[in-house]
């Protein structure tokens, strides 16, 4: 890899990528309400389910609200544009500028994915006593699942980027997108798992949405954390989300291939 | 009449130039038909593994569910230009509507079409129509009369909480912070029965916001459910007519705030 060669050109993309958040605060601020207001609307609507049990398909109400709670706190702090941002650059020509650095476009976005998440770590800050009022946190049941949950983090992050770079890199084939964006953003965000976990999902639907990767950004990682039974072992949901990096790296490598000989750079 | 013969040539005109990028234009309508499926999807999944949620069957909850969608359908397809009323104002865009013979409103109303408001109510009324047999109730004219009012009052209460808001930016130039706050309450909690909510919450959403008028109220009275709402049952009966009223405050409210308008000179 050209990674260790080119790291102040990394350290530079991913700064400004830091600042860029800065700018935007408030509409951070104002997402952060809105998965307040979800992650409420959620426990309630969970709660009320449930209603007299305690316990449902070996899932105790308290381990579902977590999760709930979590898994939007989580999903909230994974949501990226490099989709969006490579469209644009795209659209203004701006890709041109982009390609003539001496580092791999793929790398640049990967950048400047590390950027917007060391950019949104403060407003965690925010983030965490809401999703508190508005929901249920505790700490994980075993030290197990609490390190189990760490490791299945970054590769849910990692999958999350390279998903998001992954659409985004359609755009040299079309920039009319933002439909065909919102129909992907809505899909994947319910096969995420994060409004429904997998264990109340009709077979039908769970077992088309097992063989999708989206659950694993959400699904798995809070899974385990909740310490759940039906994860099964921790290893291989780990070594699931390994996968699904794996293919995907692939993916974009081979789509970066055809798109780069594909490339239109539109006159400023 | 001629205001409502120029307010249509001015909604069709904005009609066809986003069909101008049809695929783009399509796909919208299909990405807000699905949505509101995702979203009705969770309601679906929880009531088909535990039977009802806050004693209300399935066909009860999608009836609710798309008295509420086709409402905000047509309040979106009416009003979601009042989501770009700060940048018409900061971009000094408002200056050119005031030298037009037809009220500024009107024109900021027929400046734009969101074309997924057609998601909203093809995915409304698909439910609606799903859901009108399971439910019980004794489909005669009153009752489908009494269905049209309720989403068209219910699209008022939206556009009046909306219109309302929106002039604040008169004097604030930036209100979209609060309006999209109060638009994600709406989408979220108008939904589901509100019974499951406690009771705090559910006075708050029918006093300080009136979000149980936009559907709870109207499906609960249909249904014969009003024993269990905050409000004595003709209260619910009336909901519409409530929406009627909202609105005219609401005009008289911007009226008000216009009348401020300093332009900003761009």
């Amino acid at each position: 890899m050209t990674l260790s060669r080119n790291w102040p050109a990394w350290v530079a993309i991913a700064r400004t990528s830091i600042r860029h958040h800065y700018i935007y605060r408030f509409n951070a601020l104002l997402a952060i309400l809105f998965t307040g207001l979800q992650i409420y609307l959620l426990t309630v609507v969970w709660k009320a389910a449930y209603g007299d049990r305690t316990e449902v398909d070996g899932i105790a109400i308290g381990q579902l609200l977590v999760y709930l709670t979590l898994a939007q706190l989580q999903l909230r702090f994974l949501q990226m544009e490099l989709d969006g941002d490579i469209e644009g650059r795209i659209r203004l020509g701006q890709i041109g500028f982009d390609l003539s650095r001496p580092v791999g476009y793929p790398s640049q976005l990967l950048a400047a994915a590390v950027g917007d998440m060391i950019g949104q770590l403060p407003m965690l800050a925010v983030a965490f006593p809401i999703a508190l009022i508005a929901g249920e946190l505790s700490g994980p049941p075993s030290v197990a699942a609490g390190f189990g949950y760490a490791a299945a983090l970054l590769l849910a992050w990692i999958l999350a980027a390279l998903l998001n770079m992954l659409i985004g890199l359609v755009s040299f084939w079309t920039l009319e997108m933002s439909g065909f964006r919102m129909i992907y953003n809505l899909v994947g965000n319910f096969a995420t798992g994060a409004l429904v976990p997998l264990w109340f999902m009709p077979d039908a639907l769970r077992i088309v949405i097992q063989v999708l990767p989206f659950q694993a950004i959400a699904f798995v990682p809070v899974s385990i954390y909740v310490g759940a039974p039906a994860t099964g072992a921790l290893w291989s949901a780990l070594l699931l989300q390994a996968m699904w990096i794996g293919v995907l790296i692939f993916a974009i490598r081979w789509i970066w291939g055809q798109a780069f000989k594909h490339m239109v750079i539109q006159g400023g | 009449m001629e205001r409502i013969s120029i307010a249509l040539a001015l909604a069709s005109a904005s009609l066809r130039s986003e069909f101008q990028y049809r695929a783009n234009a399509v796909s919208s309508v299909i990405g807000g038909v699905i949505y509101q499926l995702t979203g009705f999807l969770v309601v679906w999944i929880i009531v088909d593994r535990f039977n009802t949620i806050g004693g209300w069957s399935l066909a009860e909850i999608t009836f609710l569910y798309g008295m509420r969608l086709t409402a905000h359908g047509i309040f979106y397809l009416c009003f979601s230009q009042m989501f770009d009323i700060d940048r018409v104002l900061i971009s000094g865009e408002y200056d050119r509507f005031l030298v037009r013979p037809i009220s500024p409103l009107l024109q900021l109303f027929t400046r734009q079409l969101r074309v997924n408001c057609f998601g909203d109510l093809i995915g409304g009324a698909a439910l609606l129509a799903f859901a009108a047999r399971g439910v019980g109730i004794d489909w005669s004219l009153a009752a489908w009369t009494f269905v049209l009012l309720a989403v068209v009052g219910g699209a008022l209460v939206e556009g009046a909480i909306q219109i309302a808001l929106g002039s604040l930016s008169f004097r604030f130039l930036s209100s979209i912070a609060v309006r999209q706050t109060v638009n994600e309450v709406f989408n979220q909690y108008g939904n589901y029965p509100q019974r499951i909510f406690p009771e705090v919450l559910r006075y708050l959403l029918t006093f300080t916001l009136p979000v149980a008028f936009v559907a709870y109220f109207p499906a609960s009275a249909l249904l014969d459910r009003t024993g269990e709402l905050v409000v004595p049952a003709w209260i619910a009966w009336i909901a519409p007519a409530l929406g009627v009223a909202l609105f005219g405050v609401a005009l008289g409210i911007w009226r008000k705030a216009s009348r401020g308008y300093q332009s900003s000179g761009t």
